[in-house]
């Protein structure tokens, strides 16, 4: 398979207070299109700074970055916007829903941005609403729905543009076991029925059991990086 | 960028409504503010107007006709000839709304028992009621019958001085155009009431008997004029000039500076009171857009995380100040319009009579919004509303989408 993602010498280097920080240390990463990869690893260990360089949140102070064979590492703030629109699906540790939208209207928010047109977006809308068990909820805004729920329209957001890429920063951090399994079990049914490339930075033993490729990370370096045959395969 | 519009109208107009008491607040001042400015130009404009009718309507008129040097030494000496055909086709035309001709020159008048100096003016009843309010302002008696009415007119209160009335008869005493003495007698016809000092000074008799005392012949001392309506004075005195180069012709802002004044610093206090207000609502709504601003860094740092340009955040929160300033200037609008449907048309200063005539208006304010002044007081809040909120939209643009996702 070809790699969706490609990192070269990747650094980055940030400033808290009067020190330095090198949060990311010379990482070569190469994930391939379709896989279901998980960052691992303990606090400080640079998994979510290596994700927003990935998903163009973020610059690199060394290094490249390909996503979709195409260098991001110069591309300019509105430039990096188009691509994480067009191309990448973003699930966060928390909610991260637009308040004031209904979970359909958070659904077709990206969708908007695409400029879909009103029909097509609220018929994938509710198609993808459906896929991950939130039918009959749509017009709910994100404070009437649990944590669980608000979660799934997280990465029915995420999804609903039919990305190439979904980057997920410790999607289940906030959910009890029960949500936190069903999350889990819904993102791996999706990266098999939509054939995005899903990368989950998450250091839950659960998520982690579910990936078909297991990246480890200590002190911004890549320490470990198992391939595991067929998924789930716990 | 279109497709995007009606989302960023949704998101921007739900999250007005997301803080209801501090929008109210908001909302509240910048009514408040418009309200104020609104209410504030009205009356002080009521009050110019009411100065300018007052010193216009009593016999300025917008433009005046003299022989050159009769307003530094208004005497009989500085006379002119009637009108000719040229300054009569000026005068007849399409600028001048209604013109009246005098005599006007410096008198004394005695009755049975006091002496007085006056005023004595004489009058075509018919033009000058064109020109004049004091016709129409007959408190006992009768006005001028016509421009050969060998009658007089006099103030109440010279009445009152001079302890006559009306039937009685009085004698005029003035400079005749010969050098000499003119006098004459008159049968008081009627009183007229206005302020205080125009009842002293003023006293009128029909044209033709004080051009015969005074032997002018055909001569004038005045024209006094009205230009017709949308026509500005400086204008309509510019052309008659050109018609009548050999004479002196003032506009009513040479005439009455300090009606001209009242108004130039009417509309200045109008300007300043607008800048305070306008600075007030400022704050209000600066710190009321910031306040929103930062409570939302992250929802601003994940809009942009899924692919939201910078500009377009801008765009969201200029939209909910638009919304919240134009909430605002509609409903300050409301409020000035309420006000002054309550107050109605008119005000009656009467109460305040004595103090009304001292500073130079009538006893009853008529109240307008001036429509265009208005929509520009309320355009420029608005406009200028928006503009303060682009210090917060900006913040609100610069939300790093990394920082919102470490937040997560």
């Amino acid at each position: 398979m070809s790699a969706i993602i490609r990192c070269r010498g990747v650094e980055m280097t940030y400033r808290q207070g009067i020190n330095l920080v090198r949060a990311v240390r010379g990482v070569d990463l190469d994930i391939e299109s379709g896989d279901f990869a998980t960052l691992s690893g303990p606090s400080g260990s640079g998994k979510t700074t290596l994700l927003s360089l990935i998903g163009g949140l973020d610059r690199p102070t060394a290094g490249e970055i390909q996503v979709d064979g195409e260098d991001i590492t110069g591309l300019s703030a509105d430039a990096l916007a188009d691509l994480r629109r067009s191309k990448i699906g973003f699930v966060f540790q928390t909610y991260s829903l637009a308040p004031v939208l209904s979970a359909e209207e958070n659904v077709e928010f990206t969708l908007r941005l695409l400029g879909r047109p009103r029909a097509e977006r609220r018929e994938r809308a509710r198609e993808v609403l459906a896929e991950v068990g939130l039918a009959g909820l749509e017009d709910r805004r994100p404070g009437q729905l649990s944590g669980g729920q608000q979660q799934r329209v997280a990465v029915a957001r995420a999804l609903a543009p039919r990305p190439a890429i979904v980057l997920a920063d410790e999607p289940t951090a906030n959910l009890d076991s029960t949500n936190a399994e069903e999350l889990i079990a819904l993102m791996a049914r999706l990266n098999q029925t939509s054939g995005a490339t899903f990368l989950i930075a998450t250091h839950d033993a659960r998520v982690i059991a579910h990936a078909r490729r297991r990246i480890e990370m200590t002190d911004g370096r890549i320490s470990a990086d198992v391939r595991v045959e067929g998924p789930g395969a716990t | 960028m279109i497709e995007t519009l009606p989302l960023l109208w949704t998101l921007a107009w739900r999250n007005l409504w997301r803080n209801p008491r501090r929008t109210g607040i908001t909302l509240a001042v910048v009514a408040t503010g418009i309200w104020s400015i609104l209410i504030f130009n009205v009356m002080i404009q009521a009050v110019a107007d009411s100065g300018k009718e007052e010193s216009l309507r009593l016999l300025t008129g917008e433009v005046q006709i003299h022989a050159p040097g009769f307003l530094d030494d208004p005497n009989i000496d500085h006379r002119f000839t009637a009108p000719d055909r040229s300054l009569l086709a000026a005068l007849n035309g399409p600028g001048v709304a209604a013109w009246a001709p005098r005599v006007r020159t410096p008198a004394v008048i005695e009755s049975e028992y006091r002496t007085r100096a006056i005023t004595l003016l004489g009058v075509s009843p018919g033009p000058e009621r064109g020109v004049s309010d004091l016709p129409g302002q007959i408190l006992r008696g009768r006005y001028l019958g016509g421009p050969g009415d060998p009658a007089i007119v006099i103030g109440a209160d010279l009445a009152r001085r001079l302890e006559t009335r009306v039937g009685k008869r009085v004698i005029i005493m003035a400079q005749g155009a010969d050098g000499r003495m003119a006098e004459a007698g008159f049968k008081v016809v009627g009183l007229f009431g206005n302020t205080r000092p125009a009842q002293d000074a003023f006293v009128f008799t029909g044209l033709a008997p004080a051009r015969t005392m005074l032997g002018m012949g055909a001569s004038l001392s005045e024209i006094s004029l009205d230009v017709a309506h949308g026509a500005d004075p400086a204008r309509v005195a510019g052309a008659l000039r050109a018609a009548a180069p050999g004479l002196d012709i003032q506009p009513w802002m040479t005439l009455s500076p300090l009606a001209f004044e009242l108004e130039s610093v009417s509309k200045t206090y109008v300007g300043v009171w607008l800048a305070i207000m306008f600075v007030l609502m400022a704050i209000g709504i600066v710190n009321t857009q910031l306040m929103a601003v930062f409570e939302r860094t992250r929802e601003f740092g994940l809009s942009r995380a899924l692919g939201l340009r910078s500009g377009m955040i801008v765009l969201q929160v200029s939209l909910e100040s638009a919304m919240l300033v134009g909430l605002g200037v509609v409903a300050g609008l409301v409020l000035a319009l309420a006000v002054l449907g309550f107050v109605g048309p008119d005000v009656d200063l009467g109460a305040f009579a004595g103090g009304a005539a001292m500073a130079g208006i009538g006893e009853v304010l008529h109240p307008r919004l001036d429509a265009a002044l208005t929509v520009a007081c309320c355009l420029i809040v608005w406009v200028l509303g928006i503009l303060a909120a682009l210090w917060p939209a900006a913040a609100a643009a610069r939300a790093s989408p990394a920082a919102a996702m470490r937040a997560a």
